[in-house]
């Protein structure tokens, strides 16, 4: 019932219309964009939110988030560069179409199994946040801690190639929350007499840097990379060629769908994201297709597979975010900072002290996909025609002053725009070096709670650490993050032995 | 195989010190009220110790392979490196000499990086940058804004 009360708020706001429509073409150009991620944008655009109400800034950032990932498929199929990684097994598909001469076609099917897999994701969001709100409600601080500690230890180990470096990641972001003043002692801890860290390390500044500032360190390198665009061409064979018919489409229906559950499950556990989503959909997809020697050459269900798949993760994604406070996602990191600028604390809670404004986002949401796959389903190929228009050697120097200004705009301080920096180069290093800078920033949002979960547990402990092994459901999740790292251990050291042969 | 032995082994190397280094400056940290396990240390030091651990198994992953290709200063491009001069020189200026020269000066110089040789190209970058971000940030978003140690041509642009 709180949806329709939500929808009925999101629909009397013209102006909230007019942000989430916004949003919705910000999101599909940037993701649309070789390089530029909807994680940079919201990182960018977040100062400027600072001046909006609550439900417009978080139903901005969060529209331009569902919007860029679908976005980054207009780059996989035109240009053969996935604009962002989740549109990455997009390309193995989309682009052979492209170079057919059907790249309207594949975009359409992109546009519609995106916007398929994203309602279903955010339906199942709607249905099923209340529930694990209420389980997370009944879930004390030693559980809180596992979940905490599962979530550091699923998200430095399941992304990126290096177990070890992920997890390094995962601390690093942890250290450099831990500068500041003690949340509970107010003793300083690694401020070496400087008053600007007593206030600690601002999360915009340092989410601007690693995935602004390092996206333009990034470009910089790859600045002289040719980008070969294949449009549909305009003649009226080439038009009907383009069309996408019910008869095309019904085949890649059970795909979508398939995709779709795929993806929301994957939503829901922390740090996996879209991208590991949509290729185990497509490679889900390929196992059980009619005619899998067809995938890779321009098959339409390549395309819809790993579409409705990344797109079904981002509302799922907002389930241990809004329930416990902790983000799945880069994306859902940022959106952490936005609810904290606007005193809003995430976490159990926040069904109960603002339950409106979660469905009001959660309605949000379903307006800005209706948006993004109108403006797709009409307009892909104009976008990707307006982005190989805009020159990189442009774009670029002036997304690197948008950085500093952004920077600045967050507190006003110029010890941010030095954290910035640093941040950039830092993340820039990161990629290079095989580190993981996502689990990085992701970390870094959750050591405050984990640390209070984990101080909170002691208080309340006769036995120190023992309580995180009397309680079955803590150790249950303790193991099933130990567990994880150990699976993944052995998948990378049988990937490797395959390599190897 | 190649090209990971010296980096693999520089990379260890960097974490174990940084994981000592946290450590030591961890253990500087007032116990607190607290005490304790449960007191202000025990998280720097769960995150030191982890970046040690961390460090010492991409140190010993390192040597176990026999590989020699080292990580090399050329590692980082020249381009790299003078955007990073750029980007701290552009946070100083800032602080001298406030927000509208300093970027009226960095923003045709970030262009020449990026490969835009065209001069008045480069010229309107000078003026129009710094003065549509001011616009935007400090005068619609009222932001407000870095004001120059040195010289600020807002004083002059405000009368002051």
């Amino acid at each position: 019932m709180e949806i329709f009360a939500g929808l009925a708020t999101v629909l009397t706001s013209p102006a909230l219309i007019g942000w989430v429509v916004l949003a919705a073409v910000v999101g599909m150009i940037v993701g649309a964009i070789p390089g530029l991620t909807a994680s940079a944008a919201i990182a960018m655009l977040l100062p400027v939110t600072f001046y909006m109400d609550p439900l417009s800034a978080l139903a901005f950032l969060y529209v331009i988030g569902k919007s860029g990932r679908y976005g980054g498929s207009i780059a996989a199929i035109l240009f053969n560069t996935p604009g962002t990684a989740a549109s990455a097994a997009t390309q193995i598909d989309g682009y052979p179409l492209a170079q057919k001469g059907m790249s309207s076609k594949a975009m359409r099917v992109a546009t519609v199994s995106s916007v398929i897999g994203d309602y279903i994701g955010e339906i199942l969001l709607i249905i099923g946040v209340g529930v694990i709100a209420a389980i997370a409600l009944m879930l004390g601080p030693p559980e809180l801690f596992a979940i905490y500690f599962a979530a550091f230890v699923v998200i430095g180990s399941v992304i990126g190639k290096s177990v070890v470096k992920g997890l390094a990641s995962a601390a690093l972001g942890v250290l450099i929350k831990m500068i500041g003043t003690d949340p509970i002692t107010a003793d300083e801890r690694f401020t070496f007499g400087s008053f600007d860290l007593l206030g600690g390390i601002g999360l915009v500044p340092l989410m601007i840097g690693i995935f602004v500032l390092a996206e333009v360190f990034s470009q910089l390198e790859n600045k002289n990379a040719k980008t070969i665009q294949y449009d549909a061409p305009s003649s009226e064979e080439a038009r009907a060629r383009n069309r996408l018919s019910w008869a095309e489409y019904r085949p890649c229906v059970p795909h979508v769908i398939r995709s779709s559950f795929i993806g929301s499950f994957i939503g829901i556990l922390p740090g996996l994201g879209s991208a590991i989503a949509a290729f185990v959909a497509y490679g889900e997809g390929k196992r059980r297709a009619k005619h899998p020697d067809e995938w890779g050459k321009g098959a339409l269900e390549g395309i819809a597979a790993p579409e409705a798949a990344n797109n079904a993760v981002s509302g799922p994604s907002m389930a241990p975010l809004l329930t416990l406070g902790i983000p799945g996602s880069t994306i859902g990191a940022i959106l952490v900072g936005v609810f904290l600028i606007h005193g809003i604390q995430v976490g159990p809670t926040l069904f109960v002290t603002s339950k409106e404004l979660v469905y009001s986002l959660f309605a949000a949401g379903l307006l800005g996909i209706a948006c993004y796959g109108l403006i797709g389903y009409f307009g892909a190929a104009a976008v990707g025609r307006l982005i190989i228009k805009i020159p990189t050697r442009v774009l670029y120097p002036l997304v690197f002053l948008t950085a500093f200004v952004a920077a600045y705009a967050s507190r006003g301080s110029l010890f941010d725009v030095w954290v910035m920096v640093t941040a950039g180069f830092t993340g820039w290093l990161m990629k290079k070096l095989d580190f993981n800078p996502a689990a990085f920033v992701i970390s870094f949002v959750l050591a405050g709670g984990a640390e209070e979960a984990f101080r909170q547990s002691l208080l309340l402990s006769d036995n120190g650490l023992m309580i995180f092994v009397t309680r079955p459901v803590a150790l249950g999740i303790l193991l099933l993050g130990i567990g994880a790292v150990v699976f993944r251990i052995r998948s990378l050291r049988r990937e490797a032995k395959q390599d190897e042969l | 195989m190649t090209g990971s032995f010296h980096r693999s082994v520089i990379v260890g190397a960097v974490l174990t010190v940084l994981g000592l280094a946290a450590g030591y400056y961890a253990s500087l940290i007032p116990q607190g009220a607290e005490g304790g396990i449960g007191g202000a240390r025990i998280f720097p030091y769960i995150a030191s110790g982890a970046i040690l651990v961390c460090g010492i198994l991409e140190l010993l992953s390192g040597l176990r392979r026999q590989d020699t290709s080292p990580l090399r200063l050329t590692d980082i491009p020249g381009e790299i490196a003078s955007l990073l001069a750029i980007a701290i020189g552009y946070v100083w200026l800032v602080s001298k000499l406030g927000y509208l020269i300093a970027t009226g000066l960095i923003a045709p110089l970030a262009m020449l990086l990026f490969g835009i040789r065209n001069p008045p190209g480069l010229m309107a970058a000078a003026i129009l940058c710094p003065a549509i971000y001011h616009l935007i940030f400090f005068e619609l978003l009222g932001v407000f804004p870095p004001f120059g140690e040195w010289f600020d041509l807002l004083d002059i642009l405000q009368g002051s």
